[in-house]
């Protein structure tokens, strides 16, 4: 993912795109996405959480 | 003595029901019950605390205190005091077998009433036709033997004309591993996956189970079930003294084969349909025995803690654990969160959407790649992880299921394994009950 021109909301940086951990229900994933390198959130695209992450969180959730 | 749970069973003679009380004594946990005409009968339902029954799954009382149908499991067919729905339906479409097995739950090859009954394919594509129009779109074609029919491709496919979401093949694989051609067309028919016969990994145990050496034919039928993507789920019973010291290395199978078998089904031997003689409790095997022998077995590579009660039905019947299988490892997702094995109105749809997810094969890059053993493929980042666990998705279930001896019917309301003749339909259990059979 190259940086783009997203910049933080809190702190005025651009963000850059960084491998992010992610965890639910005690596994730990890690994805590339675009975060402030000084408050360290991180912006998750609709996409995503409509794509893999929902993904992820359906394999996880057991019956 | 210290009771532990008061219920209601048959008396294994007559099969009317009596009163039954659950004991614990010197460790182990016995239904007790006393039939006035044929006395009274002690069987184990349960050895040893680690897990306790008390502690194993939590099991909410009905919401209107009922204890049952007074005449439950006689004339049996789901009744409005059944607690669980369909989560699988049975459709048994021949009686005949290849095998001549010592023990059956089904007694089949030899059945005498009903041997030369051949249902048509209409008939079955009728039987299909209201499972699925009821919203019981996940069929297992039973027998018998169902590859005894030649026209099998043809009852799968009227199964999926009719609505079926997923069809199982419950087969102990003979047909499969020596006619491809055969399981082709069932595969192309719409066969979703199996259920195959596999107790475990050496003859010697084909021999005293079915009859005669097997392994041969079970390795065949998996390679060629693999070669058409169609899951084979492993399912061995389990009878102590004959294969519970195989129980790891069944699984170890397993995961080597991943992911042309998606998964072992452990069933402790039950006592209906045809056996030798009426058993004594040395041959019975309980479910937290074959908790802790998967533990043991695979050297803690499977804990008792990867492992969780029954949703789908009453927690003492079964088990379930959802697993991925690495290059290296086994990565284990069983959500340890008790609210996930919580019995709630749907725990049939969830259980129906996560085995038909696990069982199946899909044609993902992973699975074409056979054991999937590159390296640089990083299962800890989501695409590497969402592609394994399609492809490499692996189960360990359990299914205790009870016999006239053991039958209890808090567990039998919460069963969700039924049995669909054309006209009713019935928990596995209450269908395949027989009572002792004189010596």
């Amino acid at each position: 993912m190259a940086d783009s021109s997203w910049r933080c909301a809190r702190c005025d940086e651009a963000l850059t795109a960084r491998k992010t951990v992610f965890t639910y229900l005690g596994q730990s994933f890690t994805h590339e996405v675009l975060r402030c390198p000084k408050c360290g959130r991180v912006l998750i695209p609709p996409e995503l959480a409509r794509g893999k992450m929902a993904e992820v969180e359906e394999q996880l959730e057991d019956k | 003595m210290e009771l532990f749970s008061e219920t209601a069973s048959v008396c294994p003679v007559c099969l009317r029901r009596v009163k039954a009380a659950i004991v614990k004594r010197g460790g182990e946990y016995f239904m007790e019950k006393t039939c006035p005409e044929h006395g009274f009968f002690s069987v184990v339902v349960w050895r040893g605390d680690d897990p306790a029954p008390g502690e194993w799954g939590e099991v909410s009382p009905p919401a209107d205190g009922s204890r049952g149908a007074p005449d439950c499991p006689n004339m049996c067919g789901l009744c409005p005091e059944h607690l669980q729905k369909t989560c699988c339906a049975l459709v048994e479409v021949t009686h005949r077998c290849n095998l001549r097995c010592p023990v059956c739950f089904a007694d089949s090859g030899v059945r005498r009433s009903r041997v030369s009954v051949k249902l048509s394919v209409e008939t079955l594509y009728a039987r299909f036709r209201k499972l699925a129009a009821a919203g019981n779109t996940f069929v297992q074609l039973s027998g018998g033997e169902p590859t005894m029919r030649d026209d099998l491709p043809d009852i799968v496919a009227a199964a999926k004309a009719a609505g079926c979401e997923y069809v199982q093949l419950n087969s102990n694989g003979i047909r499969l591993g020596a006619e491809p051609e055969y399981a082709s067309a069932l595969a192309d028919a719409g066969l979703d996956f199996v259920f195959m016969q596999f107790d475990g990994t050496r003859d010697a145990i084909y021999e005293t189970l079915r009859g005669r050496p097997l392994l041969e034919q079970k390795l065949a039928a998996i390679d060629v079930c693999a070669e058409r993507y169609l899951g084979v789920t492993l399912v061995p019973t389990v009878v102590p003294g004959v294969n519970d010291g195989d129980i790891g290395a069944i699984l170890e199978f397993g995961f080597q084969r991943s992911p042309a078998v998606r998964g072992v089904h452990f069933q402790p031997i039950s006592y209906f349909g045809r056996y030798p003689k009426p058993p004594d409790n040395a041959d019975r095997i309980t479910l937290p025995e074959i908790l802790r022998a998967i533990e043991s077995q695979t050297r803690g590579k499977v804990k008792v803690s990867d492992l969780l009660p029954s949703a789908c039905d009453h927690p003492r019947c079964g088990f379930h654990g959802d697993f991925v299988v690495l290059p290296d490892k086994l990565l284990k997702l069983t959500k340890k969160s008790k609210a996930s094995s919580s019995c709630c109105d749907d725990a049939h749809l969830r259980n129906r959407r996560f085995v038909a997810r696990r069982w199946k094969r899909t044609r993902g890059t992973a699975d074409a790649a056979g054991g999937g053993t590159d390296a640089a493929v990083d299962y800890g980042g989501m695409d590497g992880f969402l592609e394994r666990v399609k492809s490499h998705g692996f189960t360990i279930t359990c299914m205790a299921f009870q016999d006239a001896y053991n039958l209890d019917l808090e567990r039998l309301r919460r069963c969700s394994l039924h049995v669909f003749d054309g006209r009713r339909t019935v928990p596995f259990c209450a269908r395949y009950i027989t009572p002792r059979q004189q010596p």
